[in-house]
């Protein structure tokens, strides 16, 4: 029995054992994904370099993660724009110039609300669907099959998804940005009749030239980093349906996760 | 000529510990083999669907994991594969997964009617009406057609190597004598290379040259159908008859 059993012959005693277990599994299971992922990406690439990339599967996913985003985009910015103000309204009116709150919307809005929101919701519109897509052809054999008649999966669903992320996530965030500043400064106008001079004046007083750059820089690395993840994922689905579900589960998170490590890592790299 | 060297794999167990079995061009060959004993992950080696973890598989002496950059795409377009659950694409209808079947250096030399017509031919070998199915969705079909479809797709190629996994079962006795005479067909006629994973015992002896039976992990029996029938092996037998395959539950432990 023991034999199998790596701890039983081995120095380190039993309760550094305990703590050293869980972090070597930790950083096997990130090793694991970490090399997969950098295996996908050089066959997307290398796709890529031979041009096996089919210009109109990449349009088509624009047009799936970019176009059909656009309504829910909208939405969600809006009712950012909309938080933002009323939440500005209520802490500062009467300590500071109302004009800041023009600022406080745009700054917040452009820099972090609609990138990040934007991400968010597309993690659940278009990473969910990926993970769950591809994992059914995995789980059903397609993905095999794809193989099998010679035709690379990486080249005919990967790679056009990954691109199309990177294109389709900066126009999402800047339509995103201007919803959510035109929703916050409607909202600033009917609950603190601060008027739409004041609200332009006071965002142009603190705005910073490479703000917006900012912004979409952010938005190509969350559109580079969600179909990445999900397809990722999609493609190590295991056990039936039910592991269609836990993978696109387990998918979401991650990438949630990514989506907020990355946004914490900007201002330290970036500004 | 389809040659497995020492083909080791393992999931959590070992599945297959080391098989050794050569398929001669032309030959049709049949391999048996209880449920579970990795017949379809042997098969699936030959196309490095699942790559084992020691051993090799030759493709007419090319070599699928040592062969260099280039040979496993050749490697798949010159072998057909018949999955056992057809595994066709869920999202393209019957012709779009036909059309899947095809080489994409044979399609770009093709027209669109060119297509069409090997479709169609692809479909009646398989006892199928062209005309009533090739624009319907997988999902619209019953489990013996979507099977069909797949050897349909497996076949529109033309490929040197067919590689069938139980392609017979789950269909009724008029459709599995029509699986049944396609193979025998192809193989007389266009001495296309078969390898035959199937339960029909009687089928798979009366059709091939020789055959095999896997059995924990390794190759229990290989030899001619004649000689198969002769065995007197205990699990060799119990494929062939009901009485036998009684005392086997005994022999095997699978209860
Ligand atoms: N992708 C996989 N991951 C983990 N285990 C697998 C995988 N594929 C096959 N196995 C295991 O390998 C063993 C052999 O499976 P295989 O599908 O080859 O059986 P088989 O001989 O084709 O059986 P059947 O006649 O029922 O089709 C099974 O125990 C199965 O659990
Ligand atoms: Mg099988």
């Amino acid at each position: 029995m023991n034999g199998n059993n790596p701890s039983a012959n081995t120095a380190i005693p039993l309760p550094l054992q305990a703590v050293l277990a869980p972090i070597g599994r930790v950083a096997h299971t990130v090793a694991e994904h970490a090399g997969e992922i950098a295996i996908l990406l050089w066959s997307v690439g290398r796709a890529y370099t031979e041009f096996r990339v089919s210009g109109r599967e990449i349009a088509r996913q624009v047009y799936i993660m970019g176009v059909q985003s656009i309504p829910i985009v909208m939405v969600t910015a809006g009712l950012a724009g909309i938080v933002t103000s009323q939440q500005g309204g209520y802490q500062f009116t009467g300590s500071i110039p109302l004009y800041v709150m023009g600022s406080v919307v745009t700054e917040s809005v452009v820099l972090e609300m609609g990138p990040v929101l934007t991400a968010i919701v597309l993690v659940g519109r278009v990473g969910a669907r990926i993970t769950a897509e591809l994992g059914t052809m995995k789980v059903s054999e397609q993905i095999d099959a794809l193989y099998s008649v010679g035709r690379d999966p990486v080249e005919m669903l990967a790679a056009p998804k990954i691109l199309a992320g990177i294109i389709a996530l900066p126009l999402l965030v800047g339509i995103a940005n201007l919803f959510g500043i035109l929703a916050g400064m409607y909202t600033a106008q009917l609950t603190m009749g601060l008027g739409y001079e004041s609200f332009f004046y006071g965002a142009r007083l603190f705005w910073h030239s490479w703000d917006l750059l900012y912004s979409i820089l952010k938005a190509v690395a969350f559109g580079f980093a969600i179909p990445t993840i999900a397809i990722h994922m999609g493609l190590r689905t295991g056990g039936g349906a039910a592991g269609v579900g836990l993978q696109t589960t387990q998918s979401v998170m991650f990438m949630t996760l990514t989506i907020l490590i990355i946004d914490a890592m900007f201002p330290p790299l970036f500004l | 000529m389809i040659e497995y060297k020492g083909v080791y794999k393992a999931f959590d167990e070992p599945v297959l510990s080391g098989v050794d079995l050569l398929v001669e061009s032309g030959e049709m060959f049949a391999l048996f083999g209880p449920s579970g004993t990795g017949k379809s992950v042997l098969l699936k080696t030959t196309l490095a669907l699942i790559v084992p973890d020691m051993g090799d598989v030759c493709i007419d002496g090319q070599s699928a994991y040592y062969g260099g950059r280039g040979t496993l795409e050749q490697i798949r377009e010159k072998v057909g594969y018949v999955f056992q659950y057809a595994a066709l694409f869920d999202s393209l209808n019957v012709f779009e997964n036909i059309r899947m079947g095809l080489p994409k250096s044979t399609l770009t030399r093709m027209t669109e009617k060119e297509v069409a017509h090997k479709a169609w031919e692809a479909l009646e070998l398989v006892n199928l009406e062209p005309r009533l199915i090739l624009s319907k969705l997988p999902d619209e079909l019953s489990g013996g057609m979507k099977k069909r479809v797949g050897i349909a797709r497996a076949i529109v190629g033309r490929p040197e190597i067919l590689l069938w996994d139980e392609p017979t079962t789950g269909l009724d006795p008029v459709n599995t004598a029509a699986v049944e005479r396609l193979i025998t067909q192809l193989s007389e006629e266009l001495q296309v290379t078969s390898l035959l994973v199937t339960h029909d015992v009687e089928g798979g002896l009366e059709m091939c040259d020789r055959v095999a039976m896997l059995e924990g992990g390794r190759l229990r029996f290989c030899g001619t159908p004649e000689e198969f029938k002769d065995s007197d092996d205990p699990v060799v037998q119990a494929f062939q008859d009901r009485a036998a395959a009684y005392a086997a539950l005994d022999v095997l432990d699978v209860r």
